[in-house]
C-alpha cells in the first residue's frame, strides 16, 4: 500500500501532501521535514530507496523518490509494493503532469495545486494504484473538465479550460 | 466563477520570504474567509484553505462549508468539496456522518463521474460507518454489468479499502464468486484494480479465492507470451508491467498449483520472463520496468522453491545483480538474495558471493549497506558464522549511527545461534560490548549473564575475559556491568591466578567506580558485598567504600551502602552468607533478542511473503500464517448449518471411517431437496466448500460412462478409462439453458496419492445448449479413500443482462481405489494358499454388516466383477461365497488383493474379508466394496 505521496522542492517547501492514512497535521509536517532531510542529502548516484519513515509506521516502510529539476517526488510505501514499480509510477505521474500542463514546472504545481490533486486521484485511490496508462488518466481528467465546463456554461468561463 | 482571488493570494504568499510574514498573510486571509464564508464563493475559499493546508497550516474551520459543497449540483463545486474532505477530514471526524447521505446519493447517481468522486472519497476516508452502510452499493457498482471500466476499477479499490479497515462487516466469502470473474475483464485497468482487491481477499480466505490462481496465470500468459496486447498499456515497450508485477505477487500467496498443466504453464511463463530479460536495455524506464518484473519473478521462483533449474537461474541472476553498477539493482539484488537465503536448502549459490556481500557493507549508499546487513544476517550458518560475525564486528565502529543498534542486535543473535564453543560466544559478546559501547541494549548483556550462569564450564573463562576487559583503556558502561556481575559471582574461580588476586579484581573494578553512572555504582556495591563474602582478606577496602557512601546524596546508593555496611559488621557471617548465596542458573528460555527484532505488521497492509532472517524465520512465518488462515476459515464458517455441524462432528470423531462414509451418503440425499439452481456446494467444517457426490456418482463407480451431475443449468457427463495406474476422464459439460455460460472454468484438485492433471481445459464460454469436453488424467500413487474433485464456476446470462449469482460447484469425481485394480486369474487351489500367506501383519481387514436387500447372487457377482477383481468360481468350499483376485497398480508398486465375501441368507448379513500385500490398502478396499454392496438395489 502507498501510505503517502509528497512533492516538495529542494528547499523542502511542500507542493503536494497526500496521506492515505489518518494523521494529524503536525505529524504530517514532521514527516515531511524528516523525509526532506533524508532525501535532500543523498548523492545523485545513490539508489532511489530509503528505509523509513519511522513516523509513518514500522521498519517495513520504504521511501521511494525521484528528483526532477527542483522537485522531489516521494512515495512512502509498505513492503507489499514493488520498489521499481513505484519508480515507474512516479514516472507515469510526472509524464501525465507534463502532458496536462505542457512542460510542467514548479509554478504549475503551485498555482494549480487542486488540479495536481485531481490528476493524482486518477492514478492512486485509497493508497492503491488505480491506473498506469497515461492516455486513460488524461481521458478521465478531460471527461471531468468537460462536465465542469458544461456546468459552468452559464456561470462564466472557468480558467481550467486552458489545457482541455 | 473567477478564481482570480486565489491566484493573487498564492502570489502574495510566494512573496513572503520569511515565516512571520507568511503567518501574517495567512491570518489576514483566514479572518477574511471567516467573515465572507457564509455569503458566496464557497468554492474559492475552500480552495484557499486547501492551499494553506498544503503549506502545513492547521485548518480548524471551513469543514462544514466543504461538506456542503459536496451536495452542490455543480460538478466543479462538488469536486472541490470532495477534494477538501479527503484532505481535511479524518475517518473519526464528526462531519463524516453528514457526508454519508451525499455519498449514497452520488453512488446511486446516473452520472458516472459522480459515482467516481464518491468512490474516491470513500476509498480515502472510509471508516466503519461507511463500511457498514455503503459497502453494498460499492460492491454493486463493481459487479454490475452496466458499470463502465473506469467506475469498476475505482469500486474495486474502494472495496479493498473498506475490507482492509473493517473486514468483519463485509461478506467477503459470499462475494468470491462474483468478484473473481472480474479478473477475466478485457480492460487491463479493471484487472489491475481487481488483482489488488483479490490479493487482499486471498490472504484472508485463501481457499475461497483459490480460483484466482488459474485466472492470474492465464492473464500472465497473455501479457508475457502473446502479442495481441492493447498498445495503450505498453509502458516503454513492456506490456502492463504493473499488472505483471501484481499477478506475480498474487501467486506468491499460494503454493505452486498441483494441477500439472497449470503448473507447467506458470513454469513456462517464468522461464520466458527470465529469457526475455537476457539483455537489459539502455533506456532507464524500460530497464526499470523489466527489472521490476524480473525481481518479482525471482521472488515467485523462490516461493515455489521446487524447480531446481529455475532456482539456479534465479540465483545466477541475483549474483549478477549484486555486482551491478546500478545502485537500485544492487539494492534489490541484495534484498531478494536474502529471500533466497531463507528458502534454499543448500546455501552454496549464495555463499559463492560471500566476499561481494561482505563488501556491500562498505557500499557508498546507506540503503545498500542496510540490505547487505540483512542478507548477511539471513545467510549466516554454523559454517560461515565466524567469518561473518568477525566482519560485522570490524565494520561496526564505522557503521552509520542509525544502523548500529540493529547491527549489534544481529551480531548478538548470530553469535548465540551459531556458537559451537562457548569461549567464542563470550569473546564476541565482550568484544561487542566494548566496541559498540552505548549502542548495546540492556538485553544483550542480560543474555550474556544468563548464559554464563547456566554453563558451569564457561564461568571461569568468562571471569578471566571480563577482568582483562576491565583493564583495557576504554571500558563502556555495559562492559563494566558485566564485569561487576561476573566477578561478583565467579571471581573466586580465578583468584589463584597471577594478576587475578582478590585485591587485583577489586582494584580493577574500583578504578571505574568514580566515573560510573549511578545504576552501575549500585551494582558495584553489590559486587563488593559478594567480595567480602568470598574473600575475607579484602574486607577492609570494601568496608571503607560502604562507609563512605553511607552519606551519599543519592538515596538508592545511600541505602545500599548502609545496609551492606551493617550486614558486613554483624557478629556472625550467617546473614552475609545467606544473602550472597550463588545465583541459581536461569530457567532455559527463548532469547529475548529475537523477539525484539521481530516486527509487527499493521493490519491494513498485505502480509509479507517472506522475512529477513534465513530459513528458520521463514518457516515460523509460514506456520503463523497457517494458524491465522485457520482462524479466519473458522470465523467464516460460523453460518454453517446443523447438518454440516453434525458432519463435522462425525468426521472428527475417532471412530471408524465408516461413519463418515454413511454421512456423506446422507448429504447426498439432502442435496436432492435443495434447489438444484443453488449449486451443489456445502460448506465444510473449516468454512471451505466441501465437494459433494453428484447423483450419478455411485453408478459411475462401477460403470464406465454416465451422467454425474445435473441441474437446471448444466449437466456433467463422465466417460472414463483406466489402464494400470493411469486413468483418463472426459467430463462433458452441457449448457442446459438458452443463455451463454460466461467465465466458465473447471479446475481439478487431486488428493494425497492421486495426482490429477488437466489435459484439455474447458472453454471460457459455453453457448446455449452446447456441450464442451474437459479432459483429466489421473495417476494413482498409493492408497486413498477420498476421491479427487473438480471445481466448476461460471456466470449465467449474457443476454438478459441480469446479475444472477455466479455458480460454484465442488463435485467429487467418481473415482475409487478399485478403479486401479486389474483382474488376475489364479488356479482355484492356489487361492487359499496365498490367502493364508497374507494372514499376518495386519494385512487383513474384516467386517460384518447387514444387507439392505435380501441376498441375490447375480447383482453381487456383477458388482464384484465391476470392481476389477477376477472371481474364482470353484475356489471356496461354500458355493455361496465369493472370492476375487486382482492386482492394484500404483506408480510405485503392484499390490495383490484377495477378497472373500460370505453372505448369510437367513440373517441377511455379510462377512467381508480383504487381504492385500500392502496393509495400507486392505481397509480402504474393504470399505469400498462394503459400501458398494450396500448400494445394491433389489
Amino acid at each position: 500500500m502507498i501510505k503517502s505521496v509528497l512533492i516538495f522542492n529542494t528547499q523542502g517547501k511542500p507542493r503536494l501532501t497526500k496521506f492515505y492514512q489518518q494523521i494529524d497535521v503536525e505529524v504530517e509536517q514532521a514527516i515531511l521535514k524528516e523525509i526532506h532531510s533524508l532525501v535532500a542529502r543523498r548523492p545523485a548516484q545513490a539508489c532511489n530507496f530509503l528505509e523509513g519513515s519511522k513516523l509513518l509506521g514500522g521498519a517495513d516502510t520504504r521511501i521511494i523518490y525521484r528528483n526532477y529539476a527542483t522537485l522531489y517526488f516521494v512515495f512512502v510505501v509498505d513492503s507489499s509494493e514493488s520498489e521499481l514499480g513505484i519508480l515507474d509510477l512516479i514516472q507515469v505521474f510526472v509524464e501525465t503532469l507534463d502532458r496536462c500542463f505542457e512542460n510542467v514546472c514548479e509554478l504549475d504545481l503551485i498555482f494549480h495545486f487542486e488540479e495536481v490533486n485531481y490528476i493524482l486521484s486518477e492514478i492512486i485511490t485509497g493508497g492503491m494504484v488505480l491506473e498506469t496508462n497515461i492516455n486513460e488518466i488524461i481521458q478521465a481528467i478531460r471527461d471531468s473538465n468537460r462536465l465542469m465546463k458544461a456546468n459552468s456554461a452559464n456561470g462564466g468561463a472557468d480558467d481550467r479550460s486552458r489545457w482541455v | 466563477m473567477s478564481m482570480r482571488g486565489l491566484t493573487v493570494f498564492i502570489a502574495d504568499l510566494r512573496k513572503c520570504r520569511i515565516h512571520e510574514l507568511e503567518e501574517k498573510r495567512i491570518n489576514k486571509e483566514m479572518a477574511n474567509i471567516r467573515a465572507q464564508f457564509k455569503r458566496y464563493q464557497k468554492k474559492k475559499y475552500v480552495c484557499k484553505l486547501l492551499y494553506m493546508y498544503i503549506l502545513g497550516w492547521d485548518i480548524d474551520f471551513g469543514h462544514a462549508e466543504a461538506v456542503s459543497l459536496i451536495s452542490s449540483d455543480k460538478f466543479s463545486e462538488k469536486q472541490m468539496g470532495y477534494l477538501a474532505i479527503t484532505l481535511l477530514l479524518t475517518e473519526n471526524s464528526e462531519l463524516i456522518r453528514l457526508v454519508i447521505n451525499s455519498l449514497r446519493k452520488d453512488l446511486d447517481s446516473q452520472n458516472e463521474l459522480f459515482n467516481c468522486l464518491a468512490l474516491h472519497a470513500i476509498a480515502n476516508t472510509g471508516g466503519r460507518e461507511m463500511a457498514e452502510t455503503l459497502a453494498r452499493e460499492v460492491q454493486k457498482l463493481l459487479i454490475s454489468p452496466m458499470s463502465k471500466g473506469f467506475v469498476k476499477k475505482k469500486a474495486a479499490l474502494c472495496l479493498l479499502r473498506l475490507f482492509r479497515k473493517h473486514s468483519d462487516v463485509l461478506p467477503a466469502v459470499e462475494w468470491a464468486e462474483r468478484i473473481l470473474p472480474i479478473m477475466d475483464d478485457p480492460d487491463v485497468g479493471v484487472v489491475t484494480s481487481a488483482a489488488s482487491l483479490i490479493t487482499a481477499l486471498a490472504q484472508q480466505y485463501p481457499q475461497q479465492y483459490a480460483m484466482c490462481v488459474p485466472k492470474a496465470i492465464r492473464k500472465l500468459q497473455w501479457l508475457v507470451m502473446e502479442s495481441n496486447f492493447p498498445s495503450d498499456y505498453i509502458y516503454y515497450k513492456v506490456p502492463a508491467p504493473w499488472l505483471q508485477v501484481k499477478l506475480l505477487r498474487l501467486l506468491q500467496y499460494y503454493p505452486i498449483p498441483d494441477d500439472e498443466a497449470l503448473r507447467q504453464r506458470i513454469l513456462d511463463i517464468l522461464h520466458c520472463i527470465i529469457q526475455n530479460s537476457r539483455e537489459i536495455p539502455r533506456n532507464v524506464q524500460h530497464a526499470n520496468a523489466l527489472h521490476a518484473i524480473l525481481f518479482e519473478t525471482i521472488n515467485l521462483v523462490i516461493h515455489f522453491g521446487c524447480e531446481p533449474d529455475l532456482l539456479a537461474q534465479a540465483a545466477a541472476l541475483l549474483g549478477r545483480f549484486i555486482a551491478s553498477k546500478e545502485t537500485n539493482v544492487r539494492y534489490l539484488g541484495l534484498e531478494t538474495m536474502a529471500h533466497l537465503a531463507g528458502a534454499l536448502d543448500n546455501p552454496e549459490p549464495i555463499r559463492r558471493h560471500q566476499e561481494l556481500i561482505l563488501a556491500s557493507l562498505r557500499d557508498r549508499d546507506v540503503s545498500v549497506r542496510r540490505r547487505g546487513l540483512d542478507l548477511l544476517y539471513s545467510m549466516c550458518d554454523v559454517s560461515n558464522s565466524r567469518a561473518i560475525v568477525r566482519e560485522l564486528l570490524r565494520y561496526l565502529p564505522m557503521a552509520d549511527f542509525a544502523l548500529r543498534e540493529e547491527m549489534v542486535l544481529k551480531i548478538a543473535i548470530l553469535t548465540e545461534k551459531f556458537a559451537t564453543e562457548y569461549q567464542w560466544y563470550v569473546d564476541t559478546i565482550i568484544k561487542l560490548l566494548s566496541t559498540a559501547g552505548d549502542q548495546v541494549g540492556e538485553e544483550i548483556w542480560h543474555r550474556l549473564i544468563q548464559i554464563v550462569l547456566g554453563n558451569e564450564g564457561l564461568q571461569e573463562y568468562a571471569a578471566r575475559v571480563v577482568l582483562s576487559g576491565l583493564r583495557a583503556p576504554h571500558c563502556p558502561e555495559n562492559a563494566l556491568k558485566v564485569g561487576a556481575y561476573v566477578l561478583g559471582e565467579f571471581g573466586h574461580l580465578i583468584a589463584n591466578e597471577p594478576g587475578c588476586s582478590p585485591m587485583d579484581q577489586f582494584k580493577s573494578l574500583h578504578a571505574r567506580f568514580s566515573t560510573a553512572p549511578l545504576a552501575t555504582k549500585v551494582m558495584l556495591l553489590t559486587t563488593y558485598l559478594k567480595f567480602v563474602n568470598l574473600f575475607p582478606e579484602i574486607k577492609e577496602p570494601c568496608l571503607r567504600v560502604f562507609e563512605r557512601y553511607r552519606y551519599a546524596l543519592d538515596v538508592e546508593l545511600q541505602q545500599r551502602a548502609c545496609e551492606y555496611y551493617h550486614i558486613v559488621n554483624r557478629d556472625t557471617d550467617e546473614l552475609l552468607q545467606t544473602v550472597c548465596e550463588e545465583m541459581p542458573p536461569y530457567p532455559a528460555r527463548e532469547s529475548s533478542l529475537v523477539s525484539r527484532l521481530q516486527r509487527q505488521y499493521l493490519d491494513t497492509e498485505d502480509k509479507r511473503t517472506w522475512v529477513v532472517g534465513g530459513k528458520e524465520a521463514n518457516l515460523e512465518l509460514k506456520s503463523q500464517d497457517a494458524h491465522s488462515a485457520q482462524a479466519h476459515a473458522l470465523a467464516a464458517g460460523t453460518a454453517i448449518t446443523n447438518a454440516t455441524l453434525a458432519a463435522a462432528a462425525q468426521a472428527s470423531a475417532p471412530g471408524p471411517a465408516r461413519t463418515a462414509e454413511v454421512n456423506l451418503l446422507n448429504l447426498d440425499e439432502d442435496l436432492s431437496h435443495l434447489n438444484p439452481g443453488e449449486g451443489g456446494s456445502v460448506t465444510g467444517p473449516d468454512g471451505a466448500p466441501e465437494p459433494v457426490r453428484g447423483a450419478g456418482h455411485v453408478k459411475l463407480l462401477t460403470a464406465g460412462q454416465g451422467v454425474l451431475y445435473e441441474d437446471d443449468t448444466i449437466q456433467l457427463g463422465v466417460k472414463s478409462e483406466y489402464h494400470g495406474y493411469q486413468g483418463r476422464l472426459v467430463i462433458y459439460t452441457g449448457n442446459q439453458t438458452g443463455d451463454v455460460l460466461t467465465s466458465f472454468a473447471i479446475t481439478v484438485h487431486g488428493v494425497p496419492h492421486v495426482k490429477a492433471t488437466t489435459v484439455q481445459a474447458a472453454p471460457t464460454l459455453i453457448q446455449p445448449f452446447a456441450q464442451a469436453p474437459y479432459l483429466v488424467n489421473l495417476e494413482c500413487h498409493g492408497a486413498f479413500d477420498v476421491p479427487p474433485h473438480i471445481h466448476v464456476t461460471f456466470g449465467k446470462g449474457g443476454t438478459s443482462g441480469s446479475t444472477a449469482a455466479p455458480v460454484s460447484l465442488h463435485i467429487q469425481l467418481p473415482v475409487s481405489i478399485a478403479k486401479f485394480i486389474e483382474p488376475f486369474s489364479m488356479a482355484a487351489t492356489d487361492f487359499f494358499q496365498r490367502w493364508r500367506q497374507l494372514s499376518v501383519n495386519k494385512r487383513e481387514s474384516q467386517a460384518v454388516f447387514s444387507a439392505r436387500e435380501p441376498f441375490q447372487p447375480e447383482p453381487v457377482r456383477a458388482l464384484l466383477r465391476s470392481t476389477g477383481l477376477a472371481l474364482l468360481t470353484d475356489a471356496d468350499p461354500n458355493p455361496n461365497n465369493f472370492v476375487g483376485v486382482g492386482i492394484l497398480v500404483t506408480t510405485s508398486e503392484k499390490v495383490g488383493c484377495l477378497l472373500r465375501l460370505e453372505p448369510s441368507k437367513e440373517h441377511q448379513m455379510y462377512r467381508i474379508t480383504v487381504r492385500t500385500t500392502n496393509e495400507n490398502f486392505s481397509e480402504i478396499l474393504r470399505h469400498h466394496v462394503e459400501d458398494m454392496v450396500n448400494q445394491i438395489e433389489g
